[in-house]
């Protein structure tokens, strides 16, 4: 094999994004062993602008002639793009809220920020993963640093129970995948590659027999965890609360948007034989989800908590577009998770700054607070009304297009119950706006009485008020001025080869079917 | 044109909340007015400019807004929203002057009222179904917050409560209009792209029942009602004049336009339903009204009656009937304001508002003797005496219904009877009698009377000159109509009708 060939079938220059967030992560980490504590100024602002680096590389890399690369292991398709643009956006949001939570927990940030841009990357690589060694090491990668940073403050008891939590949970259910995936290997007849899968299950016309079935149920157990769908969600409340906040920031939207990749890649490409099945069991998942997710954040007095549950309520939301399958399911999963990712984070943001301020985070002490904290109000009710879906803010296009997908594709009883749980999931989001602002001068809390006086020239404050309030215009207007978001959305699914060959592969899987109609 | 109808309220809200913190409650107060009066003249200009002989919508705007959504900016009037539209913005203008001079936290309250109002516009303006769920929603949280921070002693709970059921509209509604569009293959939701009739008649009964429920909520119709006499009676008076006057027409509104409006054939065949339901609506809201001991709550389930006749009229659908409706709609909004401004007052001057505390208020020197003729005017013209523009819009109502639908026409009119039932009894527990020794009430000041004032004019007015009530919306209404089968044509000859 000579070098020009090989050059072509590695076709590196796809990763680019990600070896820019290589090399950032390698100067961090050489930064602060040269330089120790004192680089902690900056270093934080290294880390965005190499994150920032990596979007633009990815800008250039839109609607690459092609997309492959390392001979199939990696592809760099416009659908992977938007899903690692939405990966390192949320990690640069992470790190401006991080570097004043991390400096006052009294640890290292050059080590905090190591870590985050780690499991930044393996979320990165798993979006265009496309063969399964490379999808189970960049799961590894970002679950591994997810653990580490889950119990980053070791100091706090709490904090060490959430990740030995989250650990025992995460690598039991990365086995049950890995076995998902070993069984695919063996059906497939030693392909690896996701369409080589496909294509082999096809040849040996297994395309629906149990074996086939027992893998995918294997493997929505892996995805199920990281996107935490009920009933794979028993994790999400605890780390939630335990972990510190900004990694909570990072694992509901980097995290997540990158389980989901992880699911829309591998399930439409590796299991177009039982597409019926798995969006079955993705239906099953979403209707627990959805209830389970907005029913019990009813009865939460903790904010963390609460929006753990109404991450799990949101991801059934997002579940409708994987079910419905059609080009504008898959586009309504990506527009709803680009907003979810400016949504969560603004209301992160707001919920880091109160407790930085005042050391708590129950709900019940945020009673009060526009007297003292304005702005800290508005952008909480802001991103909290949009988790709820309120016009004309950026959550209401969002769940619009959702429903609208799920109903052009026939989920009509789906799309109910999303409507159904959005108007239980107003009661909790406005819960907490009345507790800021409808409550009387005299009602407030103690911890609201004594707030500190607003001083945002304090070390680390300025990141902070940056984050909040890109955040927040971002979900005040991403809805009114949607339409560049919108075709965003719709070019990635547009232009990905894998979603246009779906339709392709069903009508051979439902050949397939027809030779066989015992199913074999 | 219109688009200033919507955007100026909004533009002024967003103005409101930015103004320094340390001006005194009553100069934001004014300002909030100034900017009402505005919105008021521009809507008086565009209800002259309006050329009453012509059905469809005027004044149309069309911006693409989202295609992907078929969601398009389109706004237009016609004879069903113009009236609509001056009423929104008088009684916002009336609320802003007849609130206190001492609330607290004016910039957030008078924002929110301000975004209400251009909210209440944009879905009256609407030509496109998502626009119009739009700002159907956007109504949810400013009236929930009005309700719950300036309300009255158990405000938490009516506002939850509010918010709760106006939500649940909501989502009904949406789910409705996404079955409409998607169920006729039309890929926007504009007004005019939607066509139902290419439906089976099983489909179009179900989605249209969507629409009363998801309206009927909001409108209320029994038994959908019980969030109204809370909400009501926990909103100060500013706030409960914009709730009863104009988010109950929105309801109405909501029923003619795409209830009637877009589907015909399965209207006529759930009319006779709507009409009875209508008749029992009146009929109950008349008997609870007399039974309660609260005037705050009595108007409120007055309400309740009069919303009945709307939608008896809407049943009916004979062109005199839908004219009825809009004027009743309109005259019930003002009667509506100005009862609940007077209690208001009646509430801040003498501190309750039980019938059995409340005695004399008509004695000349020491009582409330110009508030209490007001209150008797409105409580006759709540309860259809002629010469007030009460009477006039449930005449038409009932001239126009009953050849439709002779029973339920009489229980109506047997609810009006007893509506003037409960405002006598009402009246001659407040403002007869004598007054006890002790009261003594503050004075009263210009400013307090003035918009009942008003109010008792233009009700006055439109019942000497019912023209000015009702040629609005004549063309409209008959356009109306006539898409609609009446009862004896069947289904089948309709179709074969059509070219």
């Amino acid at each position: 094999m000579d070098f020009a060939n090989l050059a072509s079938q590695l076709n590196a220059g796809t990763i680019l994004p990600e070896g820019i967030v290589i090399l950032t992560l390698l100067g961090v980490l050489i930064v602060d062993l040269i330089l120790g504590r004192t680089s902690s100024r900056w270093i934080g602002y290294l880390a965005i602008a190499g994150l920032l680096a990596a979007i633009v590389a990815l800008y250039f890399q839109w609607d690459a002639t092609n997309p492959i690369s390392f001979s199939g292991g990696f592809n760099g398709d416009d659908l992977s793009i938007v899903f690692r643009g939405i990966i390192a956006l949320s990690a640069a949001v992470t790190i401006l809220m991080s570097i004043r939570y991390v400096e006052q927990s009294g640890t290292a940030l050059a080590e905090f920020i190591a870590i985050l841009l780690t499991a930044t990357l393996g979320g990165m690589f798993l979006s265009g993963a496309s063969e399964l060694v490379m999808i189970f090491i960049s799961l590894e990668t970002l679950s591994i640093s997810s653990y580490l940073l889950t119990g980053y403050t070791k100091r706090d008891p709490r904090s060490n129970e959430a990740a030995l939590k989250y650990l025992l949970i995460g690598a039991s259910s990365t086995a049950v995948f890995l076995y998902g995936v070993s069984l695919l290997y063996g059906l497939s007849g030693g392909q690896t590659e996701l369409s080589a899968i496909a294509n082999g299950i096809a040849t040996a016309k297994i395309g629906q027999s149990l074996a086939v079935v027992i893998a995918l149920v294997f493997v929505i157990a892996g995805i199920g965890f990281k996107i935490s769908a009920a009933p794979f969600h028993q994790w999400t409340p605890d780390v939630y609360e335990g972990a510190p906040t900004p990694v909570i920031a990072f694992l509901s939207v980097g995290s997540k948007a990158a389980g989901f990749a992880l699911a829309i890649r591998l399930l439409t490409t590796v299991f177009p034989f039982v597409a019926d099945e798995w969006r079955f069991v993705f239906t099953a998942l979403a209707v627990l989800s959805m209830v389970l997710g907005n029913v019990v954040a009813l009865a939460q007095t903790s904010m963390k908590r609460m929006l753990a549950y109404s991450s799990i309520a949101q991801a059934g939301f997002v579940m409708i577009g994987l079910i419905a399958g059609t080009e504008a399911g898959y586009s309504s999963m990506i527009f709803y998770l680009l907003v979810y990712l400016f949504m969560n984070l603004c209301g992160f943001t707001c919920i880091i700054l109160f407790s930085l301020r005042t050391g708590t985070d129950q709900i019940a002490e945020y009673s009060g607070l526009y007297q003292k904290d304005p702005l800290l109000t508005l952008g909480l009710s802001i991103s909290l009304l949009s988790l709820g879906g309120i016009p004309p803010l950026a959550g209401f296009f969002g769940k619009i297009y959702l429903f609208w997908a799920g109903w052009q594709a026939g989920l009509y009883w789906l799309v109910l119950l999303g409507l159904v749980t959005t108007v239980v999931s107003i009661y909790y989001y406005i819960r907490v706006v009345k507790m800021m602002v409808v409550k009387e001068p005299q009602e407030m809390s103690d911890v609201v009485k004594n707030y500190p006086a607003i001083n945002w020239n304090l070390p680390g404050f300025r990141p902070l008020q940056v984050g909040l309030i890109v955040t927040l215009i971002a979900t005040s207007i991403a809805g009114i001025l949607s339409n560049p978001l919108f075709t965003l959305a719709n070019n990635s699914v547009a232009n990905t080869a894998i979603l246009q060959a779906n339709t392709v592969v069903s009508t051979q899987a439902s050949a397939v079917n027809t030779e066989h109609p015992e199913g074999l | 044109m219109l688009s200033v109808l919507i955007w100026l309220p909004i533009l002024a809200a967003a103005i409101i909340t930015v103004i320094p913190k340390n001006l005194p409650t009553n100069t934001v107060r004014l300002s909030a007015l100034y900017f009402a009066a505005i919105v008021l003249l521009w809507n008086i200009f565009i209800l002259f400019k309006f050329d009453i002989s012509n059905p469809s919508m005027q004044f149309q705007e069309n911006i693409p807004w989202n295609e992907t959504l078929g969601l398009t900016y389109q706004l237009g009037v016609d004879g069903l929203s113009i009236l609509m539209l001056v009423l929104n913005s008088l009684l916002t203008w009336i609320a802003i002057y007849s609130s206190s001079k001492e609330t607290q936290r004016p910039r957030l309250f008078y924002s929110l009222i301000l975004l209400v109002s251009g909210g209440v516009a944009g879905a009256f303006l609407a030509e496109n179904l998502l626009l119009f769920f739009l700002f159907y929603e956007l109504e949810l949280i400013p009236f929930y917050l009005l309700i719950s921070i300036w309300g009255g002693e158990k405000r938490g709970y009516a506002g939850i409560k509010f918010l709760i059921y106006t939500a649940v509209s909501g989502a009904l509604i949406l789910a409705t209009f996404l079955g409409m569009v998607w169920l006729t293959g039309s890929t926007s939701f504009a007004f005019d792209a939607v066509s139902t009739q290419t439906l089976s008649a099983g489909m179009q009964i179900i989605l249209l029942a969507g629409i009363v429920l998801g309206f009927g909520i909001k409108i209320p119709l029994v038994p959908f009602h019980t969030w109204l006499p809370d909400a009501y009676v926990e909103a100060s008076a500013p706030i409960a004049i914009l709730l009863g006057g104009v988010l109950a027409k929105l309801g109405t509104y909501g029923l003619l336009r795409f209830g009637m409006g877009m589907f015909p054939q399965a209207w006529s065949t759930i009319a006779p339903t709507l009409a009875t339901w209508g008749a029992v609506s009146a009929i109950y809201g008349a008997v609870v009204a007399i039974a309660q001991k609260d005037i705050k709550r009595m108007v409120a389930y007055s309400s309740i009656g009069h919303m009945g006749y709307i939608l008896l009229a809407g049943a009916a659908s004979t062109s005199l009937a839908l004219v009825g409706a809009v004027a009743q709609m309109f005259s019930h909004g003002l009667i509506l304001a100005i009862l609940f401004h007077l209690v208001g007052v009646v509430e801040t001057k003498v501190g309750t508002r039980e019938l059995d505390k409340l005695n004399g208020l008509m004695s000349p020197i020491r009582g409330l003797p110009l508030i209490s003729a007001l209150l008797v005017l409105s409580g006759m013209a709540s309860a259809g005496i002629p010469g007030l523009t009460g009477f006039v819009a449930e005449f038409i109502v009932f001239q126009g219904s009953f050849s439709a639908f002779p029973i339920p026409t009489i229980l109506c009119v047997v609810a009006s009877g007893l509506t003037a039932v409960y405002f006598v009894i009402l009246l001659n527990r407040t403002c007869f009698g004598r007054l006890d020794n002790l009261a003594y009430y503050p004075k009263i000041e210009w400013f307090e009377r003035t918009p009942a004032l008003i109010l008792a004019a233009l009700i006055i007015f439109l019942g000497v000159q019912p023209t000015w009530l009702v040629r609005w919306s004549e063309p409209t209404t008959t356009a109306m109509v006539a898409a609609i089968p009446t009862l004896e044509k069947t289904v089948n000859s309709e179709i074969a009708l059509k070219p």
